[in-house]
């Protein structure tokens, strides 16, 4: 089945490469940015094709999530982070806006009060900032934890933060704050319920604009300075490369795009509460990641695509059709897979990892990573971190044993060997 | 010294420019490490001239891989002082030691398996680059500029190694021989144009030919690269044949120092080196 399935990839290569369209192969406009621009213009026609709205709506909410799901790609797929607690910047970012727009806050007696307003776009930058301080904050104690370690302190950070909103009183705990005002600019009305084309080409803009930011960083020497760290610590640092400080720079610049995808949901769904930000939101955007391709800019937005078309019409749908049927429908008893949704996620996700672990649309290098070359331990584990951390932090221990320093050097060079032969 | 310069004569087939010595480069003065009451190092004193090729060698478990992690700032001194080029390093994070200008190579090699020989040269040249994040981000011209020579001081780099390094440039780290993944690495270490370069074990697990060959390389980098070299080397025909001077490292202390000839006949280094190495 995989050599068949590799034939009709070869195949496929081949017609890209032999077809002719205006002179010039298939593939050239398949290139890059040509095709990142046609798809463009594609998102910016989009809406007016439409009969019917809703699909703008759920544009929007794809286009967050894109967002999100882009800025966690810079911590778990190109520095190798993993963070299990991605939605404490988008509630940072959230509420950020919410209190800034609004100008309410609660005093400990449940009594409020008003505070001096701005207007979105004033904020928006804010919180982007402050998202990318508190990921910097809460980056900075995770900094000499490795793999599973990094990933229990980060689920904790996750839980912590929305959990401050929901029980300090200033921000109206669990009741959360609603009727934010919308950030019309002159003629540009947001709040218009029936227009949602102003939030729609925002969320575009904005998508457009991390997607630029984060393929600059990448192809950067910050980018480099990652990926680096990703594959070897102690030499990166031997490298000249500050360890402190571009892992921090990860934490951070996720954190920010983290703060710009929360602060645009709160101006779009004008409501906010605490109980919005849960658990299921950090793991959603990393199976997101981890559908469309770690590391990979465009695996990762079609992994937020199909995450979200699943979410919003194939269980919507199956549903519907399963309830109506009166077979199936007496067949799965009172079970609503609206409710499983999360049993629908796990299901692809085991999928994923054992038909196509490097996602949807690979990232060379990390299919590389995934495929064991050059790693020091055999075979990878599900989300290629944990394994490889692991066994970093194993040796890193060895070293540390100081009487084994030069029967460590002694193992290295014996799995030298190993990788001369492989 | 003489015994230096006619090795060097016969290896290259040339004769060698006698070394640019001018002062001490780095002294190590009563560096101790002890891993949880173990001493690995155990109050060694160095001190590397500059211009030098200095060799450390010693069994296994003497210290020596230790002493070049304490030099590096991979593990930080008990005690003991360390000045390189006049200024204190102990207690500095690698990359602050990589920016004062010591660069090294590991024992077993570690190079970034999945990235291109291009791109492990150019992470060795990090520090080059703008560190602030608009230049990076926005590409601005700074960042150009510092890439674009890069790059050039890259390709200028793996040319050293010979018209087939640059040839792979493009090709990634994991795919090379041994004998190349040794010298992209050397490569990547001179980089940043180090005063003082670590060599661990260049030699390693290398045949009679390849050993030769990093023997001529290493005695033209100092030239070429006017760098000082202090190597950590088991293969006496390398540390015999290329060393200004050696020292012996055993049970985490230096039993001995001096010239090649000095070392050869040293009681105490046979016994504890060369004597003990016939046993096994």
């Amino acid at each position: 089945m995989l050599i068949q399935y590799r034939r009709s990839v070869d195949e496929i290569r081949q017609t890209l490469s032999t077809t002719n369209i205006a002179g010039r192969p298939l593939s050239w406009y398949l290139g890059g940015w040509r095709l990142g621009i046609f798809f463009l213009a594609l998102a910016l026609i989009f809406p007016w094709t439409l009969s019917d709205q809703t699909l703008v709506v759920d544009a929007i909410s794809i286009g967050i999530y894109v967002l999100l799901a882009l800025g966690l790609n810079i911590v778990v797929g190109y520095a190798g982070l993993l963070d299990l607690g991605y939605v404490a910047f988008f509630v940072i970012g959230a509420y950020t806006v919410a209190v800034g727009t609004s100008g309410f806050l609660q005093n400990s007696k449940g009594q409020t009060f008003t505070i001096p307003t701005a207007s979105f776009w004033v904020l928006l930058p804010i919180a982007a900032l402050a998202a990318g301080l508190f990921g910097v904050l809460l980056g900075a104690p995770t900094l000499r934890l490795r793999g599973d370690y990094l990933a229990i302190v980060t689920l904790g950070f996750g839980q912590i933060v929305p959990s401050i909103f929901a029980y300090v009183p200033y921000f109206f705990s669990n009741i959360g704050m609603s009727a934010l005002p919308p950030p019309d600019v002159g003629p540009i009305t947001f709040s218009d319920p029936l227009n949602n084309l102003p939030f729609y080409y925002l969320t575009l803009a904005l998508v457009v604009l991390v997607i630029l930011a984060v393929a600059a960083l990448r192809d950067s020497s910050l980018g480099r300075a990652w990926v680096a760290i990703r594959e070897d610590e102690t030499a990166a640092a031997a490298s000249g490369i500050n360890l402190v400080r571009t892992k921090l720079l990860a934490f951070g610049l996720g954190a920010v795009t983290g703060g710009i995808g929360g602060a645009l949901n709160a101006a779009y769904l004008k409501t906010i509460a605490p109980s919005d930000f849960n658990f299921d939101i950090s793991i959603t955007i990393l199976i997101m990641i981890v559908l469309g391709g770690i590391g990979s800019i465009p695996g990762v937005i079609l992994g937020a695509i199909v995450l979200r078309f699943i979410d919003v019409y194939l269980i919507g749908n199956v549903s519907n059709a399963v309830q109506t049927n009166p077979f199936t429908a007496h067949l799965l008893g009172g079970i609503d897979l609206n409710q499983s949704k999360y049993l629908i996620y796990g299901i692809i996700l085991v999928l994923m990892i054992l038909l196509r672990p490097q996602g949807l649309i690979p990232n060379t290098r990390r299919s590389r990573e995934l495929a064991g070359i050059g790693a020091s331990v055999e075979g990878a584990s599900a989300v290629g971190l944990l394994a490889r951390e692991e066994s970093e932090s194993v040796e890193t221990a060895a070293d540390d044993q100081g009487s084994t320093s030069e029967a460590s050097s002694f193992a290295g060079a014996g799995s030298d060997a190993q990788g001369r032969e492989g | 010294m003489a015994e230096r310069t006619a090795n060097d004569a016969v290896i290259n087939g040339a004769a060698a420019a006698p070394p640019t010595t001018g002062g001490t480069l780095l002294h190590l003065a009563g560096i101790s490490k002890a891993f949880g009451g173990l001493s690995a190092v155990d109050g060694i004193d160095l001190d590397i001239q500059q211009g030098q090729i200095y060799s450390i060698i010693g069994p296994n478990g003497a210290g020596k891989t230790t002493a070049f992690n304490l030099i590096t700032g991979v593990y930080k001194p008990d005690t003991g002082s360390m000045i390189f080029d006049g200024r204190s390093i102990a207690g500095l994070s690698p990359d602050r030691v990589l920016r004062r200008g010591i660069a090294r190579t590991f024992q077993n090699i570690r190079l970034f398996n999945n990235m291109t020989v291009l791109e492990n040269v150019l992470v060795g040249q990090h520090i080059r680059f703008p560190s602030d994040l608009f230049s990076i981000m926005l590409h601005l011209p700074n960042y150009r500029h510092a890439e674009r020579t890069a790059i050039a001081w890259a390709l200028e780099l793996l040319g050293f190694f010979g018209p087939e390094m640059v040839a792979r440039q493009n090709e990634y780290a994991a795919n090379l021989s041994y004998a190349e993944r040794r010298r992209v690495e050397i490569a990547r270490a001179l980089a940043s144009n180090p005063k003082l370069l670590l060599l661990d074990e260049p030699t390693a697990g290398m045949n009679d030919a390849e050993t030769a060959d990093a023997i001529t390389y290493i005695q033209q980098l100092r030239r070429d690269f006017h760098l000082t070299i202090l190597l950590i080397e088991h293969k006496l025909q390398v540390t015999m044949g290329i060393s200004d001077r050696i020292a012996v490292l055993d049970y985490g202390r230096k039993i001995a120092e001096g010239v090649p000839a000095e070392i050869q006949n040293n009681p105490q280094v046979i016994e504890a080196y060369l004597g003990r190495k016939a046993e096994v």
